[in-house]
């Protein structure tokens, strides 16, 4: 006994992370676990790899451009959650973005301005969800469809011209500034912020978001109880397209110009940020700080690759391993679990 | 009393194949109605169509008197099913599996962005449990990690929560052990009385006839019999089962139903014992280790008594040795020099006495004195040899053995090993005692003519004593404890001598006749040569 109480102290000295094992589980069960490291990796090797990745300049940049897509994404996750999938994001960020700058040019105020965007957006994702949960028909098809919908009508409302001079106040949306302790902090980000902790309460803390995760895997379960599932899908899809829409208004506002082609092939950047932040395309799984993190790192990848100075079809090509690499980390930690 | 179920003429083909055909039945406010068939009969496709999960081909299905369109959800329709196989949401745990549609939370007018409250979810979980008898150690464990006994309880929680209208219950009883399956019936009757309608589908005839108040019998998709429980016997209903009245087809598989159930039973009964058994088991082998354990700490307190004893035992024997020591001291150099003194003195006077007769008494004295002084002496001697002390332990055995030889007239051959040295002074009193002690033991009790003593070396730590004599010996049966209940401690003496000593006591009869003890005695380390042993002869 007496040996055994000696020797404690020396193991204890030997393992200074021993204290970690009983957390080692869950820890590793977390997807931001990979992506917190990843984004490290990435930030050191981008920093030393160029001058001004780590500029302040430039991380507003990505901040600010991660916050727009960050929200679109929130909406792809939860769509990916309940077993589907939202092709239509990017189309909806365009069309919210052109018919809101459409209604400031005709007089309409801001407000009501932003409110049709985003009434644009919930209509295609009503659509969607129609098509999908009433009709059983398959999302990806019905969201394809509803892509090139979407993005039929932001080309004809201006015939492909896009819409300039936008009302300041508009533009102070995305250009503006919130003080925070003497920090500027950009208020796309800000709004990411927001609508991150408002999809994160509805997901974590409510019935609904307690039916949308279960949707995505035990869908049967809810159905005996007399839950109507359908209704589920139908409601995410229309989150979807709302959060999309407000992405494409905050980009519009940002930008200052409402371009029909704006966005476009964004939806796979979007859908791929909720698959490495932890959005299982199985359904049922998924964060919204993920999430987050996935876009910040598709936004780091992005903008890093063109610092870098390597050409288009390179930086296709490593985003492209990026997602796979991430994909097969995300099937491996599953596997230990 | 209008009815709560009613299916007219439901029907279901999957492809071409029957699977329902014509069902008509209806069950009405607190009447249980009983579902039984063959395997295959369509059983479970009914439950399911009244369910709402699968659409009928045809016909028509009224729930309180409203006619229902497929899918429909049981729930709203305040249809509590139970099923066969238990469909839980298998991430969720199990309040919230038992809550899942019907969470309480605030506010209570959000609906779905209400937000549970996990304390009251609990608090009642486990009170419905407990009306079902069971108790789960952790309400957060997933539903994937239940047993299927656990889901199903789960299930029937879940009914339990939320009282229905119409309860469909589809052969539940599969998944239950015994005891579950009575509480089961139990709360079946509980709610016929609180007015619910309920359709109990089972192959089980003991259920159904302890329960129901009609019974439907299935047939190949048909509706072959509906049946008051009270105006028929298990024998119509098997009957209508098989499709025959022969009593030649229908006792076997009365009896074969009857034997399966009743089997069930008892291995469900015999489950029960061997847990109980395996519980008592346990319960014994935690009281076995007690016992153990208390005994060896028993073991241990008694171990240390014997130490502490022995210790004194030492102390006692050594102060013993002291005290014959000092007595015998006292003796030789007090009392036997003043007897010799007088012994002088009278002697003297003897020789200054003129009257013969006077200096005959005189003389008398003088030699009953001398008689008391040798006596003395040899009383010296036996306290304390008084050779031991100046001349060590051979010589003072050598004295001892031919005085003893002298007295007691029995020979005694005695053998030294050449080498044995000076021993520590306990030790050799020790030795000589125990020699001393076997040598009283022949006199006394062997009838011996001839002794031999032997002392060699079996090592050089150890010394080997044997005292063998030509006597009787022993008798077989021979203990130390009864020797010393008669009143001889001669033995025993010797054996605790020698365990004191951390020695080793051997006494056996000779093959020969008479009796040998061995004593094996550990010393300190002396050189030995490989020299003949000394022979002395008394």
């Amino acid at each position: 006994m007496q040996k055994a109480t000696s020797s404690q102290p020396i193991r204890h000295s030997l393992r200074p992370f021993q204290w970690l094992q009983p957390h080692w589980g869950k820890l590793v069960q977390r997807q931001e676990l990979i992506l917190i490291v990843l984004l490290l990796i990435c930030t050191l090797a981008l920093g030393l790899g160029t001058d001004t990745f780590l500029s302040s300049s430039n991380l507003l940049n990505i901040g600010v451009y991660a916050s727009w897509f960050g929200i679109a994404a929130l909406g792809a996750g939860l769509v990916i959650m309940v077993g589907g999938i939202d092709l239509s994001v990017a189309s909806v960020m365009a069309l919210a973005g052109l018919v809101c700058a459409l209604a400031l040019q005709v007089g309409v105020s801001l407000i009501a301005a932003i409110g049709l965007g985003l009434l644009c957006g919930a209509c295609v994702g009503l659509l969607n969800g129609v098509l999908v949960s009433q009709f059983g028909l398959p999302p990806f098809i019905v969201t394809l469809g509803s892509m090139g919908l979407a993005r039929g009508i932001t080309l004809a409302l201006t015939s492909g011209a896009p819409v300039r001079d936008l009302p300041p106040q508009f533009r102070a949306l995305g250009q503006g500034e919130f003080n925070l302790a003497g920090i500027g902090l950009a208020f796309p980000i800000c709004w990411m912020l927001l609508i991150a902790c408002v999809v994160s309460f509805i997901l974590h803390q409510t019935v609904l978001g307690r039916y949308i995760y279960t949707v995505g895997t035990d869908e049967r379960a809810l159905k005996i109880v007399g839950v109507p599932t359908g209704y589920v899908k139908l409601i995410t899809y229309c989150l979807s397209g709302i959060l999309a829409a407000f992405g494409g208004i905050l980009m519009t506002a940002k930008l200052g110009v409402a371009a029909p082609t704006a966005a476009i092939a964004y939806e796979l950047d979007i859908i791929a940020a909720a698959v490495i932040g932890g959005a299982s395309l199985f359904g049922g799984e998924g964060s919204v700080s993920g999430i987050i993190l996935g876009t910040i790192l598709m936004m780091i990848a992005r903008n890093g690759l063109v610092l870098l100075g390597l050409p288009t079809y390179l930086q296709w090509l490593t985003i492209g391993a990026m997602i796979l690499v991430v994909i097969l980390l995300d099937f491996w930690r599953r596997r230990q679990v | 009393m209008e009815a709560v179920l009613r299916c007219i003429n439901l029907s279901k083909y999957f492809g071409t194949l029957p699977a329902l055909r014509q069902i008509d039945f209806q069950i009405k406010a607190g009447e249980v109605v009983g579902l039984t068939g063959r395997s295959g009969s369509g059983k479970t496709a009914l439950v399911n169509i009244l369910s709402g999960i699968e659409q009928p081909s045809e016909g028509d299905l009224y729930i309180a008197g409203q006619r229902m369109h497929w899918p429909f959800s049981a729930r709203r329709h305040n249809i509590s099913v139970i099923n066969q196989q238990p469909i839980l949401a298998e991430r969720l745990d199990i309040t919230t599996n038992i809550f899942l549609g019907n969470e309480i939370g605030w506010p209570s007018n959000a609906s779905w962005l209400r937000i549970p409250n996990r304390r009251r979810m609990d608090q009642q979980a486990t009170e419905v449990l407990a009306q079902l008898g069971a108790h789960f150690s952790d309400l957060r464990q997933q539903a994937n990690n239940l047993s299927s006994e656990e889901r199903q309880l789960v299930s029937i929680a879940r009914a339990l929560l939320h009282p229905a209208k119409l309860i469909i219950i589809d052969e539940p009883t599969q998944q239950l052990s015994y005891t579950y399956q009575q509480r089961l019936l139990t709360l079946i009757r509980l709610w016929q009385q609180q007015g619910a309608a309920i359709l109990f589908s089972s192959n089980n005839l003991d259920h159904l006839f302890a329960v129901c108040d009609r019974i439907v019998v299935l047939r190949q998709g048909r509706s072959v019999a509906d049946m008051q429980v009270d105006a028929v016997g298990r024998e119509e209903v098997v009957a209508a089962l098989v499709g025959t009245k022969d009593r030649e087809q229908i006792t076997p598989i009365m009896w074969a139903l009857e034997s399966y159930y009743r089997a069930r039973e008892q291995t469900e009964q015999l489950g029960q014992r061997q847990e109980m058994l395996e519980q008592n088991l346990v319960a014994h082998d935690s009281l076995t280790n007690q016992l153990i354990e208390q005994l060896a700490i028993q073991i241990s307190a008694l171990d240390s008594a014997n130490l502490a004893l022995q210790n004194a035992q030492r102390r006692l024997l050594t102060e013993r040795e002291q005290e014959r020591k000092s007595l015998a001291r006292e003796l030789h150099d007090q009392v036997i020099q003043d007897m010799l003194g007088v012994n002088y003195q009278l002697e003297e006077i003897e020789a200054e006495v003129d009257q013969q007769n006077v200096a005959e008494n005189l003389a008398d004295v003088r030699h009953s004195i001398r008689g008391l002084v040798e006596d003395l002496r040899r009383i010296c001697g036996n306290l304390r040899p008084p050779t031991i002390d100046s001349l060590g332990l051979g010589p003072a055995l050598l004295s001892y053995s031919r005085d003893w030889s002298a007295r007691s007239g029995i020979q005694v051959e005695l053998n030294l090993d050449s080498q044995l040295a000076r021993l520590p002074e306990a030790l050799e009193l020790s030795i000589f005692r125990i020699v001393q002690e076997g040598l009283n033991n022949v006199r006394k009790h062997a009838h011996a003519s001839k002794v031999r003593i032997e002392l060699r070396h079996n090592s050089p730590r150890s010394l080997m004593i044997s005292i063998a004599d030509n006597g009787r010996g022993m008798p077989n049966d021979f203990d130390l404890a009864s020797l010393a209940n008669k009143g001889h401690y001669g033995l025993l003496g010797i054996s605790e001598r020698v365990a004191l000593l951390e020695g080793r006591l051997h006494v056996q009869n000779l093959s020969s006749g008479g009796l040998l003890i061995q004593v094996e005695l550990p010393h300190p380390r002396v050189n030995i040569d490989s020299e003949p042993t000394s022979q002395q002869q008394a």
